[in-house]
């Protein structure tokens, strides 16, 4: 992790750190890297590849229509609305 | 010299499902805006996808239909990025299991006949649609389509022309609308491609400078747009006229060109990450064999056993167009044993009604069991072809019987030759001119009298035998 990375990180995560930010960002995964690189050391040889970190598979469904909320309902909460859409500000294309 | 032009395909094809791929809102095409719209497919916070089953059975059938093989054990992956259309900030898709990898397609150019090899079918989910708005000057969201199950056929840099393209992607579309795991328009957006296209000197093996055009939805598009690609690559290569780069570009089909849009984020960059909220599927044995089964004929193969029961070369490829028509014949035939018959009354009768509807071939649900019916009406001289095409119009509106249908509504073929004879002699009493000129030697009148008896009798009569007890009263 150096500041390259963390710029990146920035820029695609649409975040804008402060300085003092960065340098915690930068000291906490300093630390998650020296335990994640520790996990190196262990022989894995013989291990199968973990499929999934849940022990459940196949939670499927059948393809049913269920209508349960409304349009007004969904937006309700929504910070801007208008005529029926959700409503950002103007993108160029 | 000599150039030739690698071309990779990557095709989205939305499924024909009735619900999205993880919530139960409806997928159908259309719809008031944000109408098809749920917690889960709007990206609220603690919602949890659930996998639709058929979703996996049609991301199935598509790879058996190109050959590939199947894992077993499938699972979904996040693709991350902002943009307001994705209201998740990620899409679950599929990177490190797709459903299927490793197969081929068949075409058929004038060059000859070649195998395109398909690297992989992903599952995924849709994104929503934007509206760029003058009026509030805004950018307004519709989530309708978000979560719209979809696949991602990714090609190997098999093919090498426009033509070859076009063929790929007619090829394509034949064999999943044949399976029936998508309806694959153009022009609703239910089937676009992404083009990945170099250019290099003729025997290289060595690629050159890649360029994607995205989202194209329409095959003539597709063909200008390569052949504008092409000339561009080959005239920066030989004239140096620009520095080719990597990077996705917008093709313009009105002006003609295409234009830079992003330099191409790396695979990296999406930050692929597998989805702790959606579990694996495992595909069984059971799972794997249903799906087998369900597996329609390849269209070609379809065609030949329809000529071997006797049709034209020429109406089995009418046939073959629609998986939808196939059916209706097969019923049709089954309950009529009659193969010509059955595939007249489709290509001719049922597609005048469908045009009429401003309907497709696909659309045509009438009973071909029904039909069958009809058809043995027909050759039985019960139900006069008039008539017929009278109580095919109403099989396209309702579920009728075409027997009971016909008795109900007086539509049967009498062969009561007194109520023949009874009209024979009361038109001819009410028209003594036309009887005194036929006896007179004009023949021609003969076919106007037969046609007032025809119209008395509503055409319910066997024309032989009206025209047998007719000749009877006049002599
Ligand atoms: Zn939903």
């Amino acid at each position: 992790m150096d500041r390259e990375i963390l710029r990146r990180l920035e820029s695609l995560n649409q975040l804008r750190l402060t300085e003092e930010e960065k340098e915690k960002v930068l000291s906490f995964f300093e630390m998650q890297d020296k335990e994640i690189t520790r996990l190196g050391d262990i022989d894995t040889e013989k291990v199968e590849r973990m499929v999934h970190v849940m022990p459940m598979n196949n939670v499927i469904r059948e393809d049913v229509v269920n209508k349960v909320f409304t349009r007004d309902e969904l937006q309700a909460a929504a910070p801007e609305a208008y005529d029926g859409y959700w409503q950002v500000p103007r993108l160029v294309e | 010299m000599k150039y030739e032009t690698v071309i990779g395909l990557e095709v989205h094809v939305e499924m024909a499902t009735e619900s999205k791929i993880f919530c139960s809102c409806s997928a159908k095409f259309g719809g008031e805006q944000n109408d098809h719209v749920c917690p889960a497919c709007c990206g609220m916070p603690g919602m949890l996808p659930i996998v639709n089953k058929h979703v996996v059975d049609l991301g199935m059938t598509a790879g058996m239909m190109l050959n590939c093989d199947i894992n077993r054990t499938t699972t979904f992956d996040k693709k991350s990025y902002y943009y307001p259309d994705l209201p998740n900030a990620y899409q679950t898709t599929q990177w490190f299991a797709p459903v299927c990898v490793n197969g081929t397609v068949d075409i058929k150019t004038s060059k000859g006949e070649k195998k395109v090899r398909i690297k992989q079918i992903h599952m995924e989910e849709d994104a929503g649609k934007l509206v760029h708005d003058d009026w509030t000057d805004s950018t307004l969201v519709d989530f309708n389509r978000t979560s719209v199950p979809l696949i991602e056929i990714v090609s190997q840099p098999d093919l090498s022309s426009a033509e070859e393209v076009i063929a790929y992607l007619e090829r394509l579309r034949s064999l999943l609308r044949f399976a029936k795991v998508s309806d694959c328009r153009w022009e609703q957006g239910s089937m676009r491609c992404d083009v990945n296209l170099s250019v290099r000197p003729e025997g290289s093996d060595v690629l050159g400078v890649r360029t994607e055009m995205k989202n194209m939805n329409s095959l003539s598009a597709i063909e200008r747009a390569i052949e504008y690609e092409t000339a561009r690559h080959i005239d920066a290569i030989e004239n140096g006229t620009e520095v080719l780069v990597q990077e996705t570009r917008r093709w313009d089909d009105i002006k003609g060109k295409s234009y830079a849009m992003r330099t191409k984020e790396t695979a990296g960059d999406y930050r692929y990450f597998p989805d702790p909220n959606v579990m694996p599927v495992v595909i069984d044995d059971e799972w794997y064999n249903r799906i087998k089964e369900t597996l329609p004929d390849l269209p070609e193969v379809k065609a030949q056993k329809f000529i071997e029961l006797g049709l034209t070369e020429y109406d089995a490829d009418q046939l073959i167009q629609s998986r939808a028509l196939c059916d209706v014949f097969e019923a049709a035939y089954k309950t009529s044993g009659l193969a010509k018959e059955s595939a007249n009354w489709i290509i001719t009768d049922c597609m005048t009604i469908l045009n009429k509807k401003q309907m497709t071939a696909d659309m045509l649900s009438i009973s071909g069991k029904a039909l069958g019916e009809l058809i043995k009406l027909v050759a039985e001289e019960k139900v006069n072809r008039g008539n017929a095409k009278r109580i095919l119009a109403v099989m396209f509106d309702e579920d009728i019987n075409p027997q009971e249908y016909a008795e109900k509504n007086g539509l049967i073929v009498s062969n009561d030759t007194g109520k023949l004879e009874e009209v024979v002699k009361a038109v001819c009493a009410a028209d003594p001119k036309s009887v005194e000129d036929y006896k007179n030697g004009k023949e021609k009148v003969f076919m106007a009298l037969f046609g007032q008896c025809m119209k008395q009798l509503q055409g319910n009569c066997n024309p032989q035998a009206l025209k047998e007890a007719l000749l009877k009263e006049l002599q």
